[in-house]
């Protein structure tokens, strides 16, 4: 079993590009994730209209748009080694760490390409004033750090119990919550004018306290396989 | 102040229920232990 | 034997020293007294919270199922508390400010705790080996530990604060007439004394039941 430095980052380089790859094979994860976000973005718009003059409102709905859409497609990854059984064959190959970190990076991708999609098409459907893109996408990037870690973290321990989708978005919502609330908080007062360092701080640090966590816990998730 | 009084009788009456469910479910445990 | 009867008259002299003998907060009226009852509740909530978290991570480094039996019975325990704590928070909301829930600092952190709670708990609903349903639980009690600062000083800072905090802080300072806090840490205590109890007493349940499942799988084999 692997565990010094250069393999390991090899290994979690190949679990990603293995990610990649079989995600590109069919791109159900992808098309299912981007259909789930267009559509509440759609439903959202619909039911509440153009919010040009409430920056409070579209901060709430774009950070609710991009949660579900999170919670609807991030859990796949592990999901997919359960049911095909390839876990025990990854084990071999690498060590829990570096899988999960494989995974979490693929996550991470995913989230961004989620919003390459669904942002301007938020920022189009819903009248939103131009925003401060240096603070928008320094909000977008961290909380996109921390999300993909947590939900990472979560999806491993949901992929070994009999729950699925409702599980996961449950069991991983207080653990998003934090993110939520400093994403909102910040995405609200970058159309406000106010700084938003308070935030990005916390975010940083939600995300740099998960990613600790994870390198301690992932060695305990995958016992018996 | 009578109500007050009444609300005060019915926290102690919830209390000594509470109480008695522990102390009956205590016993039971008790029992099943010596099984 | 004693204990528990100590138990017993000690809430039960505190409860009634709390509606004839301590007066009441000037601000707060005629609803002073809950706060006998909602600030223990929510302080034996995070006590349980901390204890299934502690047992949680002795899980993890030893492996002992009795560390699992400790979190676990904490979580239940921990959960009735956080409900009680919660719902008479909102009654005392509505009560002095017209409005059950308002999203303040201490309302969202208690609702954070019961998701937490509920999380935990709906979690080990959905595994059955008693082995892989403690280390997975386990695992996610250490996730949890990590947020749950983080919510304690995010929601300070990003929303607005109705809490009576010039009278009570229930973090620090009781800044109050002697009588009632007198009254209040005596209730605390008596909260504390009855959460050990039933905590004592769903382990032992806990215990019993895993002796029950050996018993009968080592019966079955064939």
């Amino acid at each position: 079993m692997p565990a010094s430095g250069s393999s390991s980052g090899r290994a979690v380089w190949a679990i990603l590009r293995k990610e990649c790859r079989s995600e590109w094979r069919t791109r159900y994860g992808l098309n299912a994730a981007l259909l789930f976000a267009v559509t509440s973005l759609a439903s959202t718009s619909f039911a509440v209209g153009r919010m040009s003059d409430r920056p409070d409102v579209l901060a709430a709905l774009l950070w609710v748009v991009l949660l579900f859409a999170a919670l609807a497609s991030l859990a796949h990854t592990f999901v997919r080694e359960t049911e095909g059984h390839t876990m025990v064959l990854m084990r071999l190959v690498a060590s829990p760490t570096a899988i999960a970190m494989g995974k979490l990076i693929f996550n991470l991708l995913f989230l961004v390409s989620i919003e390459l999609v669904t942002l301007p098409l938020f920022l189009a459907f819903m009248g939103a004033p131009p925003p401060r893109w240096g603070a928008l996408l320094a909000i977008l990037a961290l909380a996109n750090v921390a999300l993909a870690a947590a939900a990472t973290l979560v999806a491993a321990v949901i992929a070994q119990t009999r729950g699925r989708g409702a599980l996961f978005a449950g069991v991983s919502f207080p653990v998003l919550l934090p993110v939520l609330a400093a994403a909102v908080s910040g995405t609200r007062a970058q159309w406000s004018g106010a700084p938003v360092g308070a935030e990005l701080r916390l975010l940083a640090a939600y995300a740099v306290a998960l990613l600790a966590a994870s390198l301690l816990l992932y060695d305990h998730l995958w016992e018996d396989a | 102040m009578s109500g007050n009084l009444v609300v005060m009788a019915v926290a102690l009456l919830v209390w000594g229920l509470l109480f008695w469910y522990l102390i009956r479910l205590e016993r039971r445990v008790a029992d099943l232990e010596k099984r | 034997m004693i204990g528990r009867a100590l138990l017993l008259l000690w809430i039960a002299a505190w409860i009634v020293a709390a509606f004839v003998w301590a007066p009441l907060v000037p601000v707060l009226g005629e609803t002073t007294r809950v706060l006998y009852f909602h600030i223990p509740a929510a302080w034996v909530t995070v006590l349980a919270l901390g204890w299934s978290m502690i047992h949680s991570l002795l899980y993890l480094k030893r492996r002992n199922l009795e560390h699992d039996h400790q979190a676990a019975a904490a979580a239940e325990i921990g959960l009735m508390f956080c409900v009680v704590a919660t719902v008479s928070g909102a009654l005392w909301a509505k009560a002095m400010w017209g409005a059950y829930w308002n999203w303040d600092p201490r309302e969202t952190s208690i609702f954070f705790l019961l998701l937490i709670y509920a999380a935990y708990l709906a979690l080990r609903s959905a595994i059955d080996q008693p082995e892989r349903r403690a280390r997975l639980a386990a695992v996610y009690s250490a996730i949890a530990f990590v947020s749950v600062p983080f919510l304690i000083f995010v929601v300070p800072r990003i929303y607005f604060s109705l809490h009576p905090d010039p009278i009570i802080n229930p973090r620090g300072k009781v800044d109050m007439d002697p009588r009632i806090r007198v009254v209040f840490f005596a209730l605390l205590l008596g909260f504390t004394g009855l959460y050990f109890w039933v905590q004592s007493l769903r382990v032992r349940v806990a215990r019993v039941e895993h002796r029950m499942e050996e018993r009968r799988g080592s019966g079955n084999v064939g």
